[in-house]
């Protein structure tokens, strides 16, 4: 493989070679060591409210059962067959108390424990021959839930989930932590688009600088008053922890007047007052303001907008969506898309903040239809030559010399953990690449492998016809031995 | 899409069924599919068949005027569920469902000079086939099954997309013409295979 050292460098000082946004083999380090070791978000208790509901999703090519299991513990299982490997699961959501293998047979508890095994004494000898006691299917190495949502890591040792988050908790809960309920999950909507999956997380990290051309028109037909140019400037970007997002601000008011200008009702407000620290309540209610778009390293996006949705009326609704950009290959993504409300919301408030959802973000979007037209178009030209010499300059924010144009937030201007600013940058963009280049750079740890069913002590049986042996052991035998094995 | 495909998980429609189509008319088909050489057949097919052309050509002004004010616009998210579990649609979850209002917004949107996604616009060709028609407890409403299958190529690098669908229309006669008044698209994919729906099947 190309040694990528000096990519790694570059996008260290903020340049960007742009042919890291499509390039095979790039993309091949990237599943080794980027989603071959980092907390990847799969689902939400929600969506398995109860014992035995599952859905199915994926890690890359790994397919994992999520479930719920008759204790009411949620799984995540390698949804292979012990035997021949064979998905045990071939629906992406349901209820089910076992999961039985077309193939041969063999069944599984919803906690992934081995139960039926046709034939075992026949065929394995019982236990003597294939272990079935303790069996499951494969586990993911890592399972950590925060605020209702689940993640897994491939790496056995990956740090707890919430040292992972840290900081970024404190904003994960504007989008998953409105009231003691927490949230629910609906949908995913899913589709493919021909485009690297680093650009959607990039963009919804940190970049506010496109709002105002990209999503012109939906200004324009009445969708959305806030994006003005001057607008969205007044807003912040944030990093704290492993995620990182950006803000609006607010008018003037106090904390229940700007909570009721992005469309929340009282009741909603009230229950936010109980569940969010004072700190929490500050950045809305003293500093002004509203937590947008967001994402957590490598591949997880928040968004939180307010868009009008009926006609003849002024009001805005708000709605959080939780998405999730999943790799295909160095030129496509699959967009894994979720609307999320607050349990408790009122079922009119769900109603529009759906609406919301719909008509903004989502495989039908208006929001979303040009920024995707745009990360196509992307992908395609960074994908011959000419790219190859081109350092995208991302140090927006930053003069030659390192120093900031924009100082952040200090502690006595702004409540909330990390480190925040006023202004259009691409810090967030460079904090996410740089763990990106982090992960590339660091070789993978050799990991352990499972033996299904046994431990054998005889690395040959007896039987083998003598071609399928190793040449050495082939040269011992009598030839003649081996014809007649073979007729 | 037979009418079972519309009526999952109770007796509701999945226009019922869904968060956004309080208002949609629940007019249901009664009996067998019509002959095809029956009049209401022959103007059902012919609506479609001119709606393809106003879609292909995204002259979305006159389309939405052949939509009735209470029209009901629904295109569930599919899923790969098991053989007897009663759906194959994400519950509380739709690609798009949507108002006249809403509607009207997204035509509303391409009419700008700032809709990148469709500027430069897309080629489009929408193929309408195996239309049935029915008739229901209404003699001025008409339901119309139909297979659509829409080809979109953009630009000259990427492939050219596709997505194929069934949809049940319920159209309502208004004077000498009909009207849109409810279409469930049932998508044949669980993944869409295209960048967004800015388009309208």
């Amino acid at each position: 493989m190309t040694d990528h050292s000096g990519v790694i460098q570059d996008v260290r000082q903020g340049m960007i070679p742009a042919h890291i946004y499509n390039d095979k083999e790039i993309f091949k380090l990237e599943k080794e060591r980027v989603f071959g070791r980092s907390w990847l978000f799969v689902a939400h208790e929600s969506e398995v409210p109860e014992a035995g509901d599952y859905v199915v999703r994926r890690v890359l090519e790994d397919s994992f059962i999520i479930s719920r299991d008759e204790h009411g513990e949620i799984r995540a299982l390698f949804n292979m067959c012990l035997h021949r490997g064979m998905q045990v699961c071939r629906t992406e959501m349901g209820n089910a108390s076992h999961f039985r293998c077309p193939y041969h047979g063999w069944s599984y508890r919803n906690d992934g424990r081995i139960v039926g095994l046709p034939f075992h004494k026949e065929a394995y000898g019982g236990e003597e021959g294939f272990k079935k006691k303790g069996q499951t299917l494969l586990p993911a190495p890592s399972l950590g839930i925060y605020n209702g949502l689940i993640f897994v890591s491939l790496d056995p040792d990956a740090e707890p989930l919430e040292d992972f988050l840290g900081d970024f908790k404190f904003y994960m809960d504007y989008y998953t932590k409105q009231s003691s309920g927490g949230i629910e999950l609906r949908g995913p909507q899913r589709w493919r688009v021909k485009a690297n999956w680093k650009i959607g997380a990039e963009n919804f990290a940190g970049d506010m600088y496109h709002t105002p051309q990209t999503h012109t028109s939906v200004v324009e037909i009445g969708l959305f008053r806030e994006p003005k140019a001057e607008k969205r400037k007044d807003g912040t970007t944030y990093w704290a922890g492993n995620g990182g997002g950006t803000t609006y601000k607010l008018p003037e008011g106090s904390l229940e007047d700007r909570l009721r200008y992005v469309g929340y009702p009282d009741e909603m407000i009230a229950r936010m007052k109980e569940q969010w620290s004072q700190e929490q309540l500050d950045v809305v209610g003293k500093d002004g303001f509203m937590v947008s778009a967001a994402s957590v390293f490598p591949n997880m996006s928040f968004v939180h907008n307010w868009p009008r949705v009926e006609e003849d009326s002024n009001e805005v609704l708000p709605f959080i969506s939780i998405r999730q950009w999943q790799p295909i290959s160095e030129d496509e993504t699959e967009i894994v898309s979720w609307f999320a409300v607050d349990k408790n919301a009122p079922e009119e408030f769900k109603a529009l903040s759906y609406k919301a959802y719909l008509m903004c973000f989502g495989s039908g979007g208006m929001f979303e239809q040009d920024d995707v037209e745009n990360w196509v178009s992307l992908t395609s030209t960074a994908g011959g030559p000419m790219a190859r010499r081109l350092l995208l300059n991302s140090r927006m924010g930053m003069l030659e010399n390192g120093q900031n144009v924009v100082e952040p937030l200090t502690p006595e201007q702004y409540s909330g953990p990390g480190s925040t600013r006023v202004g259009y940058s691409e810090y967030n963009q460079r904090e996410l690449l740089l763990r990106w280049a982090n992960h590339l750079e660091r070789p993978m740890e050799k990991t352990a492998q499972v033996h299904v069913g046994s431990n054998p002590v005889q690395d040959c049986p007896a039987d083998t016809p003598d071609s399928f042996r190793a040449p050495a052991e082939h040269n011992g035998h009598a030839p003649a031995v081996t014809a007649s094995k073979e007729g | 899409m037979g009418i079972e495909a519309v009526t999952e998980r109770s007796n509701k429609s999945l226009s019922e069924q869904s968060v956004l189509g309080g208002h949609a008319p629940r007019t249901q088909r009664t009996g067998d599919s019509l002959p095809f050489n029956d009049e209401l057949h022959l103007q059902a097919h012919k609506w479609l068949v001119d709606e393809s052309y106003l879609l292909d050509a995204q002259e979305y002004d006159e389309w939405l005027s052949r939509l009735t004010d209470d029209v009901h616009y629904l295109m569930p998210v599919r899923v790969t569920t098991a053989l007897g579990a009663g759906y194959s649609t994400s519950p509380g979850m739709a690609h798009m469902d949507e108002n006249k209002y809403s509607l009207s917004r997204r035509a509303a949107r391409f009419a700008t000079e700032h809709a990148w996604t469709e500027d430069p616009p897309s080629r489009l060709r929408h193929y309408v086939t195996n239309v049935r028609t029915f008739r229901t407890g209404n003699p001025e409403e008409i339901i119309v099954d139909s297979a659509v299958l829409l080809f979109r190529s953009r630009g000259d690098v990427r492939e050219a997309a596709t997505v194929s669908a069934g949809r049940e229309d319920l159209l309502r006669r208004t004077g000498s013409s009909w009207q849109l008044a409810r279409r469930t698209i049932m998508v044949d994919e669980a993944v869409i295979r295209m960048q967004n729906l800015a388009i309208f099947l």
